[in-house]
């Protein structure tokens, strides 16, 4: 799980260049949009398309969207569901 | 006004500034810090011309002292070449799927446009044209007429960005010399084709004049595909001799002869051409505005940009500026002291 965490961390400041970011100044738990890293709804859009690229997983349902991007750790839980046993 | 260009037009004196050339036949523009015009947040999704385009939007609306625009005009003939490259290639590499939001909102031509009003928060009037070489004009001609209906000003500009990949598609079409080419040479090796070019150039629009206008738009006309000889009728028939010409003219010998039909009408007015300070490029005509609008209020050249052209006739009261797009879209402009 922790390297998973991290590698998504990467992922998601590649993805949505987040210049003068590292990963280990976001925090797993931190919020993604609003307060923490202050992401807007075309970032949500470019989070979508991260999962499906790199994890082969589409979120179809919005509702559901909003939970699984709360934050590093809701993400990450979510593709650790995903993955074969 | 304000131009991001290939010379350093954005900040400092561009009269004692020195000349930057390329024998690459492409003119890459002096990018600024942008830093302190557009937030990090918003940086960070932003391509190059988005980036240029919205900078010098901002930094001209900062020198007139609006910090609302009312109408806001622009006119680009590509828009934003790297969102639609990486967009298209997003199709082809991941089959139709999963593909980004952001090239694709970025990829329309008035994206440059809804950034200038998001930032500013201007609810008025928007609107980009996208006809190629005449995409900076109906720009302008549709700003002069908000400006007739009463509008007290207008945001009004152009930009233009050239890729690795355009640059080779274009090559493959004869825009540009087949030969390495020295832009300080450009006038003195006639050949096949220009070098490329680009930037963004944004003007304040007024209906009268303020004490900060550089210059005043007195006639405007703008013709297609003209053959010489009407093309000669039209430009005895726009102007008596101005006393200054500045000229589009690019060293392509396919449409050379244009500018000899402009030679001939006018014979003896001082000539400067500007192709080798910006390149070629549709909306090319927007920084040849805004160098024949900084010469009028300055009232001198920027010596090391035209070397070997002696003094100006002083004081310099009108300027007729011509400039054509391939042959194909012809534009005259003539300019006078306010």
């Amino acid at each position: 799980m922790e390297e998973l965490k991290k590698k998504l961390k990467e992922q998601i400041i590649e993805a949505l260049n987040l210049q003068d970011t590292k990963p280990e100044d976001i925090d797993d738990n931190a919020p993604l949009f609003g307060e923490g890293l202050g992401l807007d709804s075309i970032d949500s859009l470019e989070l979508m398309v991260l999962l499906e690229r790199q994890y082969h997983i589409k979120v179809e349902d919005p509702r559901e969207g909003r939970k699984i991007l709360q934050s590093v750790q809701s993400m990450a839980e979510f593709i650790q569901s995903k993955q074969p046993a | 006004m304000a131009a991001i260009s290939p010379q350093p037009t954005f900040e400092g004196d561009i009269f004692s500034a020195q000349l930057v050339h390329t024998d690459s036949n492409l003119l890459a523009c002096a990018e600024p810090d942008y830093k302190p015009f557009i937030p990090g947040n918003s940086l960070r999704r932003m391509t190059r011309v988005l980036k240029m385009g919205l900078t010098a939007a901002l930094k001209c609306s900062q020198e007139s002292g609006i910090t609302t625009p009312g109408p806001i005009v622009t006119g680009t003939g590509k828009g934003s070449l790297q969102d639609t490259e990486k967009f298209i290639k997003e199709i082809v590499e991941y089959k139709e799927t999963a593909l980004n939001p952001t090239p694709f909102i970025q990829s329309t031509y008035n994206s440059v446009n809804g950034l200038i009003a998001l930032q500013q928060k201007c609810t008025a009037y928007n609107n980009t044209f996208v006809h190629r070489g005449f995409s900076f004009e109906n720009a302008l001609l549709d700003s002069m007429m908000l400006l007739q209906e009463g509008a007290t000003h207008t945001l009004t500009g152009a930009f233009e960005e050239i890729t690795k990949e355009h640059f080779y598609i274009k090559s493959r079409i004869g825009f540009w010399k087949d030969q390495p080419t020295d832009s300080r040479e450009l006038y003195r090796h006639l050949s096949p084709g220009s070098i490329a070019g680009e930037g963004a150039t944004f003007f304040t629009l007024t209906g009268t004049p303020t004490p900060q206008s550089y210059a005043a738009i007195s006639d405007f006309r703008m013709l297609y595909k003209p053959t010489g000889n009407k093309l000669t009728i039209a430009l005895r028939a726009f102007t008596e001799a101005p006393d200054l010409i500045i000229t589009g003219r690019n060293g392509d010998s396919n449409f050379e002869h244009y500018y000899q039909e402009l030679d001939q009408c006018f014979p003896g007015i001082p000539q400067l051409p500007f192709k080798h300070l910006c390149g070629e490029y549709d909306t090319a005509g927007a920084f040849g505005l805004w160098l024949a609008a900084r010469i009028l209020k300055a009232q001198q050249i920027p010596a090391a940009w035209f070397p070997g052209i002696g003094h100006l006739p002083t004081p310099v009261h009108s300027i007729l500026f011509y400039n054509h797009f391939y042959g194909e879209q012809h534009v005259m402009l003539k300019l006078e002291k306010v």
